[in-house]
């Protein structure tokens, strides 16, 4: 196995350029999971960390680099909320947003988040120069994405017109450090219309976009809208049922986390 | 008993600084030169005949040394178990696997992952067979586990123990007749007491290092038997036990599943004697799962039969335990131990049954607490079932039942056993006082008008630690196996030093609780020698002539009893040689703050360090002395003993999500005198951490082919910080009259008290929705499934 350590983002995409099926390494916290259980045996890694050009987050930019302890510790809050959930902190020290989309799972902590906001992932070749794709354009399928063989993931953006309120939860079999069986970003924007994403539910991360119709610009969901708006959740997701959890659990998990969160965003 | 300063205070534990800043010694941290690494091959099947094994590619990469299968050690015989029922393990897989994760080949490499390569280059072709994973199933006999097993149901437990089969049937039919009865309710529930992962911190580890001048061994292990180990290894290598050095350093947890000797360490030590180096092996996280030992694994049924006003009339407990693929030390005599606390604190007639299942999975032996918490698990549901079917509230109904005070000491419980000492009522009364429980009912009544589900559990225990009463040596409680013929008995060297200093050398030897604290203090209250001036020395078989080892809840009663005793008759010699030096008489001398005094005589006194100068100078001493300052106690308790007490759990669940939150939990534990209540509180706090993972989280699930699917920490979640409540603890103290210092044992409480108390609390949460029962572990979505089917 060959690692190639560059320092800066051209040399980033020339090895990129040079060693196409290479494997990029970012935190490890996916990627060498799956070198000790013989998932992956790569010939070629590229590691990231010493790139300063991914490392920064300003403003709407969070760089590719970013990791979930500067997340936590951000000021977005369910960014922040999400990033609280993941692994240990020394898990949290390593890993990145970066390697959250570029890992696509359908569990990434991240993802719900950058979903619900109609981000964009900025990625890069040393062939084409710079893209930006729409998450749901970049997010295709169980751990597959639309980054080609030759690009790195640059940054997360952000949009210019962000919630007035924003919150994330995720059901787990304990408090921490576990994996989520449902999770859920649900936000209200200034213009009043709401944003409802959840992970865990289906092959990709996913907006559920009845419900958010459903609640229309209604500043204060209560009472029968807000039982609806579960329902339609429930009917949207499409989980499935493994050890961890069913498939009737996980919609009505993923319903009941999103009426909490519509009240807790509600005006 | 003394009653200078130490003994009873806290004292904080010595061994904390070098295990909490790193500089305690692992077995992974002792290096040798020219060590050479294992890894093994595992079978991927439960159940297949191997049809060939491949080493070829593998013994040609670069840096591979040797690849071991069966043939090249099965002279060696199979791994001895202690209680040799059911297939005991070859060494390495002969012929055929029998549970995922099996060894079948061992590579021995340069390093670690020149060895792990290996391993995945030995080709191995298996012919898969049909594999027994469920319990019922293995019962039924309708495919064997193994093909040398004449049945599935390896043996069986029944009690009241020392009965005839007849005299038990008997006992069963009275029970059976009192079902009939007009005044009486029956209660019924079949529960599993799941399959747990012990999960230690530190993964086991060996080294071994044969050396072939001396033809010995010297061996590291993370264990909890050094002494076994030792005698095991010299047992099937053909050796005297002097030849065989084994030393447990620091040990990472253990919680029973380094109680084992494995076919790991015997190969091992068998490499480095073929190859002329050192060899070793750190196991994964995942061969911790696959290949260590598990724990609990029950399917039993509990039927409690009493009358509307409360009076428990019989109690049955009907079932299945899980033995996995094959016997290890203990495997099938986990169970008895759950005999021994069968009927708790109860006074009233009790059936108990529990048939040993082997199945094509991992091999099941002590996991904290070994058959005593799922023996108290299934009385104590039950007795929470009947309390609401009658009516009552279920602390009454405990003590309407509960075998009276009166009755000790050497009560024998209806199943059989004689109990040391007890007072569970007065035990029940101040829980209930202390944490005033008529608040947490009325505090649950407010949280329920607000529509909250709060519920409030209550469970009571007794365990039995101190292993082994002498009465039990003949049955087999002995490392005999390991030709090491010594009962369970306490081991404690207590020696003064020349500079007055005093060295202890135990038979058992800490994997977390804080031995090197305890037993200086036992000593320090003894002798009046400084605790800082005391060294313990623990887990070194060439340093401790006998060693049982820390298991059991047993070091504290029984080793620690042995070396109170050692320390005493050390006192005795060297009051004699006080008294000689300051012309006093020998009654009159008393120690305490490092020296000796004359009583009644203030300015009289010398200090240790000049009593131990003369001890060791013969010339010096009265005529008729020997010299040296030592002593090696072995001691024999007379009995068990019985540490108990009631636990109080507050629960709120969310029923959206199904979502247990522990709001209070409280504990009244009684484990008679108390050396040091800060060790104690923490044996508690770990005790419950792993009842309360039992209740809520772990589990290792096997699919129907045996494969298991939660051995990763992904998927087998222990709790964390975040999980637990703050934990309310306070205590009676009901000394043993066993043994001198009234101590009984902590170790294993927590544990055997938490995991019913939780679920006795959520399902009181979830009473008024109808919800009777839901098995462990009350994950999120079980609870929330149990709601769904309980509204129908």
């Amino acid at each position: 196995m060959e690692i190639v350590r560059p320092t800066t983002l051209d040399d980033a995409l020339a090895a990129r350029d040079a060693l196409p099926g290479a494997d990029l390494l970012a935190g490890g916290t996916d990627l060498m999971v799956e070198v000790n259980f013989h998932h992956r045996e790569p010939e070629h890694v590229i590691a990231l960390r010493r790139v300063s050009e991914i490392a920064g987050w300003e403003g709407r930019r969070i760089g590719a680099g970013v990791t979930w302890t500067r997340m936590e510790k951000g000021p977005l809050r369910a960014l922040a909320q999400l990033s609280r959930t993941v692994g240990s902190p020394q898990i949290r020290n390593a890993g990145t947003i970066g390697g959250n989309i570029g890992t696509a799972s359908p569990a990434g902590d991240g993802l719900p988040y950058l979903a619900a906001l109609d981000a964009e992932i900025e990625v890069a070749s040393a062939g084409r120069g710079v893209r930006r794709l729409r998450w749901d354009e970049f997010l295709v399928g169980v751990k597959q994405t639309a980054l080609r063989p030759d690009e790195i993931i640059i940054a997360a953006i952000l949009p210019e017109v962000m919630p007035v309120a924003e919150e994330f939860a995720k059901v787990g079999v304990r408090n921490a450090m576990v994996i989520s069986t449902v999770s859920a970003c649900v936000m209200r924007m200034p213009d009043s219309t709401w944003r409802i994403a959840l992970g865990s539910v289906a092959p990709t991360v996913i907006r559920a976009r009845r419900a958010e119709e459903l609640l229309g610009t209604t500043a204060a969901p209560r009472g029968s809208l807000l039982a609806e708006v579960a329902d339609a959740v429930a009917a949207e997701v499409r989980p499935i049922t493994d050890h961890r959890a069913t498939e009737a659990y996980r919609r009505h998990a993923s319903g009941v986390l999103v009426r909490r969160l519509v009240g807790r965003c509600a005006a | 008993m003394s009653t200078t300063s130490v003994l009873g205070g806290i004292v904080r534990r010595r061994e904390d600084p070098a295990l909490i800043q790193g500089t305690g010694a692992y077995v992974d941290d002792i290096k040798l030169p020219g060590e050479l690494h294992a890894a093994f091959v595992r079978s991927p099947f439960a159940r297949a005949d191997i049809t060939s094994v491949d080493a070829s590619a593998a013994l040609a990469m670069d840096g591979v040394r040797a690849v071991y299968t069966i043939d090249d050690v099965r002279d060696l015989g199979p791994l001895l178990a202690q209680v040799p029922v059911g297939a005991l393990r070859p060494l390495l897989a002969d012929g055929a696997v029998h549970h995922v994760g099996e060894a079948v080949a061992m590579v021995v490499a340069d390093d670690r992952y020149v060895a792990q390569d290996a391993a995945d280059a030995v080709v191995v072709e298996y012919e898969p067979r049909e594999a027994v994973v469920t319990l019922k199933d293995s019962a039924s006999d309708r495919v064997k586990v193994n093909d040398s097993l004449e049945s599935n149901v390896l043996m069986s437990w029944a009690g009241p123990f020392g009965m005839e089969p007849d005299q038990i049937a008997e006992v069963k039919a009275g029970i059976d007749a009192g079902k009939a009865r007009d005044d009486v309710v029956v209660v019924s529930q079949e529960m599993t007491n799941q399959r747990l992962i012990p999960v230690a911190i530190e993964p086991r580890a060996v080294l071994a290092d044969y050396n072939a001048g001396y033809n010995s061994f010297n061996v590291w292990s993370s264990t909890q038997m050094p002494h076994a180990l030792a005698g095991a290894v010299a047992t099937m290598f053909g050796l005297p036990t002097t030849s065989v050095r084994v030393v447990a350093p620091e040990v990472g947890g253990g919680f029973g599943c380094k109680l084992n000797v494995y076919n790991d360490e015997i190969l091992v030590a068998f490499a480095s004697r073929h190859l002329g180096a050192p060899v070793r092996w750190t196991e994964s996280r995942r061969e911790a799962g696959n290949s260590t030992i598990q724990g609990r694994g029950w399917v039993a049924t509990a039927t409690l039969v009493g009358t509307r006003d409360g009076e428990i009339v019989g109690y049955e407990l009907e079932g299945l335990a899980d033995m996995g693929a094959y016997s290890q030390n203990f495997t099938v005599a986990i169970p008895f131990l759950g005999l021994f606390v069968g009927s708790g604190q109860y006074k009233m007639p009790t059936y108990w049954k529990i048939d040993c299942v082997a199945t094509n999975t991992a091999t099941t032996d002590a996991y904290r607490g070994a058959g005593r918490p799922e023996a108290i698990y299934y009385l104590e549901r039950i007795i929470d079932m009947y309390a609401r079917e009658i009516g009552l509230d279920p602390a009454e109904v405990r003590m309407k039942n509960f075998v009276p005070a009166a009755e000790f000491p050497a009560a024998t419980s209806p199943l059989g056993f004689a109990m040391d000492t007890g007072d569970y009522a007065t035990n029940l009364q101040a829980l209930l006082d202390h944490y005033d429980y008529a608040g947490w009912r009325a505090e649950q009544e407010a949280a329920r008008a607000e529509g909250r589900n709060v519920g409030i559990g209550l469970a009571s225990y007794v365990e039995v630690c101190g292993f082994a009463p002498a009465g039990l040596a003949d049955l087999g409680f002995s490392w005999s196996a390991y030709g090491l013929p010594t009962a369970f008995n306490g081991s404690g060297v207590v020696r003064v030093n020349p500079d007055g200093t005093a060295t202890v050398v135990i038979g058992t030897g800490p994997s977390g609780q804080g031995h090197q604290t305890t037993w200086a203090q036992i000593v320090s209250d003894q002798l009046g020698i400084p605790f800082e001036n005391i060294r313990v020395r623990h887990g070194d078989t060439a340093e401790s002539p006998m060693g049982v080892g820390t298991f059991g809840s047993r070091s504290a009663a029984v080793d620690g009893s042995a070396t109170y005793e050692a320390a005493a008759r050390v006192r005795e010699k060297a009051a004699k040689i006080a008294a000689h030096l300051l012309e006093a008489s020998e009654e009159d001398i008393v120690f305490a703050d490092g020296a000796a005094h004359v009583a009644g005589s203030p300015d009289s006194s010398v200090p240790w360090a000049d009593i131990a100068s003369v001890a060791y100078q013969p010339h010096k001493l009265p005529e008729g002395t020997e010299g040296g300052l030592e002593t090696h106690v072995v001691y024999s308790p007379a009995n068990a003993t019985w540490p108990f007490g009631s636990h109080l759990a507050m629960v709120e669940v969310d029923a959206d999500t199904g979502n247990v939150e522990i709001l209070r939990y409280a504990c009244m534990d009684d484990c008679g005198n108390v050396i040091n209540p800060m060790i104690v509180d923490g044996q508690i706090h770990g005790g419950l951490a792993q009842g309360i993972g039992q209740a809520l989280f772990e589990e290792a699930i096997y699919d129907e082919a045996g494969n298991l699917l939660s051995g990763s920490l992904v998927d087998y979640p222990i709790p964390t910080a975040g999980d637990l409540p703050a934990y309310e603890l306070a205590r009676t103290t009901t000394p043993t009259d066993i043994n001198a210092m009234g101590v009984k044992g902590i170790g294993e409480a927590g544990t055997i008290g938490a995991a019913q108390t939780v679920v006795n609390a959520v399902v009181d949460a979830l009473s008024p929705m109808g919800v009777r029962h839901i098995d462990m572990p009350l994950r999120p979505r079980k609870v929330w499934q149990a709601i769904q089917d309980a509204r129908g």
